[in-house]
């Protein structure tokens, strides 16, 4: 058989919240845990569906996401109301047992957490086809076992889920603590996550069920009109962000930890400076490789050393291909300035 | 056109003992060169996409009455004298080609062409028509080709890390209006826009769905395309980028070794489990090495994960219909 899972392909029916509407193909499900045990952190998180960002347009464009809580009454989010974009980042010790207790289903619909890049058990790795679309509370739970960048996301009707913000950063730090890559690795003194992605805001208006039971919604079809990073438009505001735009002082290193957090490939050029790259995906490379600029698709993430050698104000500019004639679609921009 | 089939999908198996056995790729190696033969037979029909919808290809296929897309692989090594015979069943031009090996150059409505070529350098290959680009290959007339090195059974290239089975992957997109374009003869004229997304000819099925189990429909289920194994069963995935878009090839469950990309084999090994899988003929050649997956806690030896591009629209089958695309399972038995 496919699984010692029970599988439950059932249609299910969703009212209010971002559900709405008839899903087919999902497996709602909230079973124990297998081997349950005492984790040495704990995170809670939670569907919304009802969140927004705002453009330099002006516009404003539906997000959703993960809140924080959700474990009981009354957790942020539940009853369908705003959150983040993207949704509050993880930080784990390697080493660490995890618990990520999703608390999804009734009103927002079924969804799952994915950590990317951690590979767990199959009950444990958000995939609902491969287990279950989580409706209750179900505890993920894992083992950080490789020091570096992840993202988690949700693995529910993902090509809609993923394009609606339903992301967050992951990061696993070595024994040794923020400050140091991994162990044996490179030291640094600042640290900036850019999660790069691009928006189609016709997406944006979908429910969550659209296209699971068939039918043309357009989800082949990605025409990106907005480009952000970690959440920021990077038309304007990415430039001067605090949260995504970098201040540090010459002689200090900087981590770059860069996920392509979009659909369609990535070409991130760091204006002059030149980045050593350490890690991909979690593992460190067998020799760093320097460069000025990288090409990454979806999902990929690159670990970068900075140190500037003389202040400057340097331009990053993120483009956004075409994942057919690879021309850009799209630019997002932000600085690094170094005093 | 002389026929119009309709077909779930075509007999694979056409080159007879040059293809895989069982779905992954088989391979006994020779001391010395030999001269391997296939036949190959240009033909059209119909394959039924997950939204149902009958879709025209054309194909390499095994038999003038089969319709076979991709084309059934091939595999030989280093040295070897291949002689492929192509029989144009159309009546329409044709080509066989692989890049730095061999161009039939045009094969006519109703001819039969015999190309002989030595198996250059070890590695995985494209094997497309040329003619009428890229329409043709995106009709579906493309396939695969592994060439190991001489004497080896276990190595991508002399001195790579070494495996225990190895599959390929061929992956393209299908824009339908542009094979019927192809159907009548006709320069597709509207922007190439994928509606179905193929890895070997298949797409993924989810349990609760018709043909969910199916091998011959289902991409999780189809032999030549799951991943199987036990633990350190390290297995070497060919993969091929017949379509005209960049991808994102995302592995669960494990990292894989990164060895070549486009057929160039890479300075340094990359542990990755998203790696960016070039348009238009482009490679990827990785080693899923089928390790405990090592953030399992407790510790696991076995269970079902999926391979899936994370461009995930190319998990979607006629505009919605998520799950249905480029994806199967890695199945650690």
């Amino acid at each position: 058989m496919f699984s010692a899972l029970k599988l439950k392909p059932i249609q299910m029916m969703h009212t209010g919240g971002g559900g709405g509407g008839n899903a087919c193909y999902t497996y709602p499900d909230a079973p124990a845990t297998p081997g349950l045990t005492t984790a040495d952190v704990v995170f809670d998180r939670s569907a919304h569906m009802n969140g927004s960002i705002t453009m330099d347009d002006g516009r404003t464009v539906r997000m959703w996401g993960f809140n924080t809580g959700g474990g009981g009454m009354g957790g942020g989010g539940m009853g369908g109301g705003g959150g983040p974009f993207p949704s509050p980042a993880m930080r784990v010790t390697e080493g660490q047992i995890v618990h990520t207790r999703l608390t999804a289903g009734m009103m927002n619909g079924t969804h799952t957490i994915h950590h990317h890049g951690i590979e767990p058990s199959t009950e444990n790795d958000g995939v609902g086809h491969y287990s279950f679309d989580v409706n209750g509370t179900y505890t993920y739970q894992w083992k950080a076992s490789h020091a570096g960048t992840y993202f988690y996301h949700c693995h529910t009707n993902t090509v809609l889920h993923a394009e609606m913000g339903m992301y967050g950063a992951l990061i696993i730090d070595p024994p040794e603590g923020p400050g140091t890559l991994y162990s044996g690795g490179p030291t640094y003194d600042v640290e900036a996550v850019w999660a790069c992605d691009e928006i189609d805001s016709s997406w944006h208006a979908l429910s969550w069920t659209a296209g699971t039971c068939g039918g043309d919604v357009g989800l082949n079809d990605l025409n990106p009109d907005y480009f952000v990073i970690t959440g920021v438009d990077g038309a304007q505001s990415a430039l001067t962000d605090p949260g995504v735009a970098v201040t540090m002082n010459t002689g200090q290193r900087l981590l770059v930890r860069y996920i392509c957090a979009g659909y369609l490939p990535q070409r991130i050029d760091f204006g002059g400076l030149t980045a050593t790259v350490h890690m991909s995906d979690g593992r460190p490379l067998p020799n760093p490789i320097q460069v000025q600029s990288l090409e990454a698709s979806s999902a990929e993430r690159y670990d970068c050393i900075f140190q500037p050698g003389s202040p400057g104000i340097y331009e990053v500019t993120v483009e956004y291909l075409d994942w057919v004639s690879g021309e850009t679609l799209g630019t997002a921009r932000t600085r690094i300035t170094v005093q | 056109m002389k026929r119009r089939t309709f077909l779930q999908f075509g007999a694979v198996g056409a080159a007879g003992t040059l293809t895989g056995v069982g779905g992954l790729l088989s391979w006994t190696p020779r001391a010395r060169a030999a001269t391997v033969s296939a036949v190959y037979y240009i033909t059209d029909g119909y394959v039924a996409q997950p939204d149902g919808l009958n879709v025209y290809f054309k194909g390499y296929s095994g038999s003038s009455s089969s319709l076979a897309v991709p084309g059934a692989p091939l595999i030989a090594q280093e040295g070897d004298t291949l002689q492929i015979t192509i029989v144009n069943t159309l009546n329409s031009d044709h080509s066989f080609v692989i890049d730095g090996m061999v161009d039939s150059s045009v094969i006519g409505a109703g001819q039969v062409q015999t190309v002989s070529f030595v198996a250059g350098s070890p590695g995985s290959y494209l094997f497309y028509d040329a003619l009428n680009a890229p329409y043709n290959r995106l009709a579906g007339l493309h396939g695969g080709i592994a060439v190991m090195p001489a004497g080896s059974s276990n190595e991508l290239y002399p001195g790579s890390p070494t495996f225990v089975q190895q599959s390929i992957w061929v992956m393209t997109e299908i824009d339908p209006a542009w094979n019927d374009r192809v159907r009548r003869g006709l320069t597709p004229d509207t922007t190439f826009t994928p509606r179905y997304f193929t890895i070997n000819g298949r797409s993924m099925r989810v349990p609760g769905s018709a043909d969910y189990g199916n091998p011959d429909i289902d991409s999780g289920y189809h032999p030549g395309t799951r991943l199987s194994g036990s633990i350190g069963d390290r297995t070497l995935v060919r993969i091929l980028n017949a379509g005209m878009a960049t991808h994102s090839v995302h592995f669960h469950a494990n990292h894989v070794e990164w060895l070549a990309r486009n057929g160039e084999i890479r300075p340094d090994i990359w542990k990755k489990d998203s790696l960016m899988l070039p348009n238009n003929r482009g490679s990827l050649d990785v080693i899923y090495p089928f390790e405990p997956p090592p953030d399992a806690h407790p510790a696991v030896t076995t269970g079902h994960y999926p391979m899936h591009l994370h461009d995930e629209m190319t998990q979607t089958a006629g505009g919605g219909l998520y799950q249905f695309g480029i994806a199967t399972t890695i199945a650690f038995e």
